[in-house]
C-alpha cells in the first residue's frame, strides 16, 4: 500500500460522504488534499444512511442550500453515468393526527412559495402514488422533487472523482491527535505514530469529531446518536415508490422520525425511532446491534401504513451513529485554532447537504469563492461552529 | 401471535456429534439442558438420522453412534427442539441475567432463556467459484451426502447421468464413502492433491489408531468404481439449462492447471464438489466473542479456551467444528468439556473434582494434532484453485461478479466489509454463506491478508425472518424484562 505523505496542503480526517465531498471539492479546487478515513471509505453512518436528497420537510432556513446541494447531486449523477443510483422517486410525509395536518398544511404552503412542488394529497390521492398505502392516515405531504442515492455508490463515486482531481485517500488509517504548535495546527498523528504534518485539518469524523477537538480545549456540542434500520428480502420492484416520511407537528431531535423506502435492489429499508437509544462507551471501536423494541416499532409502523407486507421477511439490521448538534444543524467552518476546521452535526441527514458543505469547507481552506455570496452567507449564519460557545473557548 | 417461553440451565444450538457430547455432558452433571438444531432430526451432517428405517445407513456405524448418543441426551432429559432456527440471541446484559435465544419454528416463535450457552453449530461448505459453478446440478459434497442419506428408500442423487466427486481433503473420502453405502457408482474422483502414497502413509503412521478408518475409506471409494485423478482439478462445469459437460486437467508443477492435458467428460448430470469447511460463526460473531484465523482450521473461527472451551464471553462456550475444524472426535470431546464446564457454572462447582476434564482436554488435544495432520497434507486453497475469468459470478444472490469485486478492491475496499458495501456481494438472501470463500479468495489473489480482510460479523437477524415472528418475539420478551 501507499505510504502516508510527510506533508500535505490539506489533511481531511474522516472518509463519509461529508469527507469524500470536502476532499473533492479541495481537489477541484487544486489543493491536493489527504483524506485519512480510520476504518473502510463511507463505512460508518454514511454506509447505514438511507441517503434521500431534497429540501421537503427540512424547514424554511435551509430551503436554498438543499436546493443547491440536489442539483450538485444531479450533476454528480451525470458524471458518474448513474452510477450513483440517482433516483427521482419522490417523498411523502404521512399524518395520524389533526395537530399534524394543520403542520403538514403550513409546511407544504411555505415550501410552495419558496418554489417546490409539494403539495398534500387525501389519502385516496396518495394511494395513486403509492398503491399499497393504506392505515388510518389523514393525509400525505408530497413532494415530488426527492431523490435517493445509493450512498455506498455515492461515496465511491466522490473518492474516484477526488482522486482523479489530485486528492490522496488512506483506509484503516485512525487519527490518533492533531499536532499544534504556538496555537495553530501543524499536522496530524495517526494511531501507529506516522505524522503527515500540514496547515490546514478538518474534522468530518461525524460524532467522534469530538474527541479531537477535545484534545485542544474545543468543545463541540455534538452527541452520538444510534441510527438504524432493518431490510427486507428482495421484493417485485416498484412495491414501493416513494420514500415515506412521518410528519409531525411537534419538530425537532426528540420527536421520533421514520424512513421507509423501495431500494433499486428491491429490498425495503425501514426504521421507526420512538425512543432514542442511549450511545454506549466505546461506541466508535465496535458494531452494536438493533434493539428489540426498535425492531417492534418500526414494524408495527411498517404495517400500520402498508398491511400488505404483513409476512415480510427482514434479512438484515445495521447499527450507526449519528452526529446530533442541539438545533440539528451541522457545525461548519473554522474554529478558534488556526488551521482547524470541522465540518460535523449530520443529524442523520448528511447526504443532502454534502456537496455544498464541501464547497462551503473548501472556500474556507482554499479563500477562493465558489459559492454564489447569499448561500455562502447563509451556511456560515445556520452553520457557525461558535453558535454555541458563549465565547468560552475564544 | 403467542409466544413460547422455556428456561433452562444450559442453552445448546446444534446437535451434531459437539452438541449431543456438551447436552449429554451437561444433563448428566445435573442441569436441565435444552439442545437446538435447524434440521428435523437431531445429528448434525456427521451423525444424520435416516429418515426412513429401510436405508442402508441406519445400520451404519455414524447413525448408530448418532442414535445412540442421542437416545443418552433423552434419557437424561435433555429436551430437543429440532427444525428450530435460531434467528437471533442476545448475551445476559448483568449477571442476574440469562442468554436469550430466539427461534423460530414451524411459523411460531420461541425464547430460550439460558444460564449458559454452548454453541455447537458446526461447520459449513465453502463453495470456491469456477467456471460453471452455478449452473443446476452442480451441488456441495456435503449438500451430495445429505442429499443420499435422506433421499429414503430411493438412496440417490435426484439426477440422471454420470457422478463426479470433486475438490479436495479427507471429507471427499467421507463422502465417497456415502456412496458406497447408497450402493450409487462414482463414475470420476478429482483430488487436488496429488497421490503422494508415501507421504500420506508417513503422516498416518504418527497416527495408528486411525489407519483402520483410513483403510476403510480408501475400500469404499473402489466400491464406488470411480475413475481417480489425483493432482488434478475441475476446470469447467459446461453445460447450457443444466450441468452436462465437466473438464478435469492435472494440476502442473507450479500447481496451475494444465489444460494442454484436459479432459473432457460428457453425459455428466451431478457435478459434488468440496474445497473444505468453514466453521459456522453467526452465532458466536453476533454475540460478540473473539475469533481468530487459521486456514488449516478453516480460517475464521471462535477463539476458545483449551481446558474449559469457554469463549471470551463469559458464560459463552463452544464446541466442536464452530472453534476450528477437527472431525468428529474432536468435536464430541470439545463438546463433553463444554457441557461439563457450563453445568458446573450453574451449579457453583468446579468441574475439576474429579479430574475428569483435564483428562478430556489431554484427550483432545491428541485428536487435535492428528486433525492438523490431515489438514498439512490437504490444505484448503486460500485463493481461487484456477485462475477465473471477470464475469464469473461470485455472489449468486446479488449477481455480483469478480470483475466487480476486483475493481472495488483496486478502488480502495480492502476488507470483506468494504467489498460488500461496493458491490452488494453478500447482502443477499444467503447472507454471505455462499460467496464468503469467493470474495475471500478474490481479496488474498490482491495480496490482502486475511486478518485484514476480515469477515462480516452476523447482525439480526441471523436467519431471514417474518416480520410477524421477529415482533411476537421481541415483544414478549420486553414485557417479561419489564
Amino acid at each position: 500500500m501507499t505510504p502516508l505523505p510527510k506533508s500535505a496542503e490539506v489533511v481531511v480526517v474522516g472518509g463519509g460522504v461529508i469527507g469524500a465531498s470536502i476532499s473533492l471539492a479541495l481537489a477541484e479546487a487544486g489543493a491536493k488534499p489527504v483524506l485519512l478515513e480510520a476504518r473502510a471509505f463511507g463505512g460508518a453512518v454514511t454506509g447505514g444512511s438511507l441517503a434521500a436528497i431534497g429540501t421537503h420537510m427540512h424547514g424554511r432556513e435551509e430551503f436554498g442550500i438543499l436546493d443547491y446541494a440536489r442539483d450538485r447531486w444531479r450533476e454528480l449523477s451525470d458524471a458518474s453515468q448513474d452510477g450513483i443510483e440517482y433516483t427521482a422517486c419522490g417523498k411523502m410525509g404521512f399524518i395520524l393526527t389533526d395537530a399534524a395536518l394543520a403542520a403538514g398544511k403550513t409546511l407544504v404552503a411555505q415550501e410552495k412559495s419558496q418554489g417546490a412542488r409539494a403539495e398534500l394529497l387525501m389519502p385516496e390521492q396518495a394511494q395513486q402514488y403509492e398503491r399499497l398505502l393504506g392505515g388510518p392516515i389523514l393525509a400525505m405531504t408530497y413532494d415530488p422533487d426527492t431523490a435517493t442515492v445509493n450512498p455506498f455508490h455515492a461515496v465511491r463515486a466522490l473518492m474516484l472523482a477526488a482522486r482523479q482531481a489530485g486528492a490522496q485517500l488512506f483506509e484503516n488509517t485512525p487519527v490518533a491527535r492533531l499536532l499544534v504548535e504556538a496555537g495553530r495546527v501543524v499536522g496530524v498523528e495517526t494511531s501507529t505514530g506516522e505524522r503527515v504534518s500540514t496547515p490546514h485539518a478538518v474534522l468530518a469524523c461525524g460524532p467522534w469529531t469530538t474527541k479531537l477537538a477535545a484534545d485542544l480545549d474545543l468543545n463541540l456540542p455534538i452527541e452520538p446518536r444510534q441510527a438504524q434500520c432493518l431490510a427486507s428480502i428482495r421484493q417485485p420492484s416498484g412495491t414501493l415508490r416513494q420514500v415515506i416520511s412521518s410528519c409531525e407537528a411537534k419538530g425537532g431531535v426528540d420527536s421520533g422520525y421514520t424512513q421507509i423506502q423501495q431500494s433499486p435492489s428491491g429490498q425495503i429499508l425501514f426504521n421507526t425511532v420512538t425512543a432514542l437509544a442511549p450511545t454506549p462507551k466505546g461506541a466508535e471501536d465496535r458494531v452494536g446491534e438493533v434493539q428489540p423494541g426498535f425492531v417492534v416499532d418500526s414494524v408495527n409502523t411498517l404495517l400500520m401504513l402498508f398491511p400488505a407486507l404483513k409476512d415480510l421477511p427482514i434479512l438484515r439490521s445495521w447499527v450507526r451513529f449519528e452526529a446530533v448538534t442541539p438545533d440539528a444543524r451541522f457545525l461548519a467552518g473554522p474554529v478558534p485554532v488556526p488551521g482547524l476546521h470541522v465540518c460535523a452535526g449530520d443529524n442523520g441527514s448528511g447526504f443532502c447537504r454534502a456537496p455544498l458543505l464541501a464547497q462551503f469547507i473548501a472556500d474556507g481552506v482554499t479563500g477562493r469563492q465558489t459559492l454564489p455570496v447569499a448561500l455562502q452567507q447563509r451556511a456560515a449564519q445556520l452553520y457557525d461552529p461558535l453558535r454555541f460557545m458563549d465565547g468560552q473557548n475564544v | 401471535m403467542p409466544v413460547e417461553r422455556l428456561i433452562c440451565d444450559v442453552a445448546v444450538v446444534g446437535a451434531g456429534p459437539a452438541g449431543l457430547a456438551a447436552s449429554l455432558a451437561a444433563a448428566a452433571a445435573g442441569t436441565e439442558v435444552i439442545c437446538v438444531d435447524q434440521f428435523p432430526r437431531a445429528g448434525g451432517q456427521y451423525h444424520m438420522q435416516p429418515n426412513a428405517p429401510d436405508t442402508p445407513f441406519a445400520k451404519t456405524e455414524q447413525v448408530q453412534q448418532g442414535l445412540q448418543a442421542i437416545r443418552a441426551c433423552e434419557a437424561a432429559d435433555v429436551r430437543f427442539l429440532t427444525g428450530a432456527e435460531v434467528f437471533w440471541a442476545e448475551p445476559p446484559k448483568s449477571s442476574g441475567e440469562h442468554f436469550n435465544l430466539y427461534i423460530q419454528r414451524d411459523g411460531r416463535a420461541i425464547i430460550v432463556e439460558a444460564k449458559t450457552l454452548v454453541a455447537a453449530s458446526g461447520a459449513m461448505e465453502r463453495p470456491m467459484p469456477f467456471p460453471g459453478w452455478t449452473l443446476p446440478g452442480v451441488i456441495g459434497a456435503g449438500a451430495a451426502q445429505r442429499l443420499l442419506k435422506t433421499s429414503g428408500a430411493a438412496c440417490a442423487l435426484p439426477f440422471k447421468g454420470k457422478t463426479v466427486l470433486a475438490g479436495t481433503g479427507p471429507f471427499l473420502l467421507a463422502v465417497a464413502s456415502t456412496f458406497a453405502k447408497a450402493g450409487q457408482k462414482i463414475d470420476h474422483f478429482v483430488e487436488m492433491q496429488p497421490a503422494a502414497p508415501l507421504k500420506k502413509a508417513r503422516a498416518m503412521l504418527r497416527h495408528p489408531l486411525r489407519l483402520p478408518d483410513a483403510v476403510a475409506l480408501l475400500r469404499d471409494l473402489s466400491r464406488t468404481g470411480a475413475q481417480r485423478h489425483m493432482g488434478a482439478i475441475i476446470t469447467r462445469a459446461i453445460g447450457t439449462s443444466k450441468i452436462e459437460t465437466v473438464e478435469i486437467a492435472p494440476l502442473g508443477p507450479d500447481g496451475a492447471p494444465d489444460l494442454r492435458r484436459a479432459v473432457l467428460v460428457e453425459g455428466v448430470g451431478a457435478l459434488c464438489i468440496g474445497y473444505g469447511f468453514q466453521p459456522v460463526i453467526d452465532l458466536t460473531t453476533a454475540l460478540g466473542a473473539s475469533h481468530s484465523y487459521d486456514l488449516a482450521l478453516g480460517g475464521w473461527h471462535c477463539t476458545t479456551d483449551a481446558l474449559s472451551c469457554a469463549t471470551s464471553l463469559p458464560r459463552l462456550y463452544a464446541a466442536g467444528e464452530v472453534t476450528g475444524l477437527g472431525g468428529a472426535n474432536p468435536a464430541r470431546l470439545s463438546g463433553q468439556l463444554a457441557g461439563l464446564h457450563a453445568a458446573a457454572f450453574c451449579q457453583g462447582k468446579n468441574p475439576e473434582r474429579n479430574g475428569t476434564a483435564t483428562q478430556l482436554a489431554t484427550k483432545l488435544l491428541a485428536f487435535r494434532a492428528f486433525a492438523a495432520t490431515l489438514a498439512q497434507l490437504y490444505p484448503m486453497p486460500e485463493r481461487f484453485p484456477l485462475p477465473l475469468v471477470g464475469d464469473e459470478v461470485v455472489c449468486r444472490c446479488e449477481d455480483v461478479t469478480l470483475a466487480e469485486i476486483k475493481t472495488a478492491i483496486a478502488d480502495g475496499a480492502h476488507e470483506n466489509f468494504a467489498v460488500k458495501m461496493w458491490t452488494r456481494a453478500g447482502m443477499g438472501l444467503c447472507q454471505g454463506r455462499n460467496c464468503g470463500a469467493g470474495i475471500a479468495a478474490a481479496l488474498a489473489e490482491s495480496d490482502i491478508d486475511p486478518i485484514t480482510a476480515g469477515y462480516n460479523r452476523s447482525h439480526f437477524p441471523l436467519r431471514p425472518v417474518s416480520t410477524c415472528i421477529a415482533t411476537a418475539a421481541f415483544a414478549s420478551s420486553s414485557e417479561a424484562k419489564a
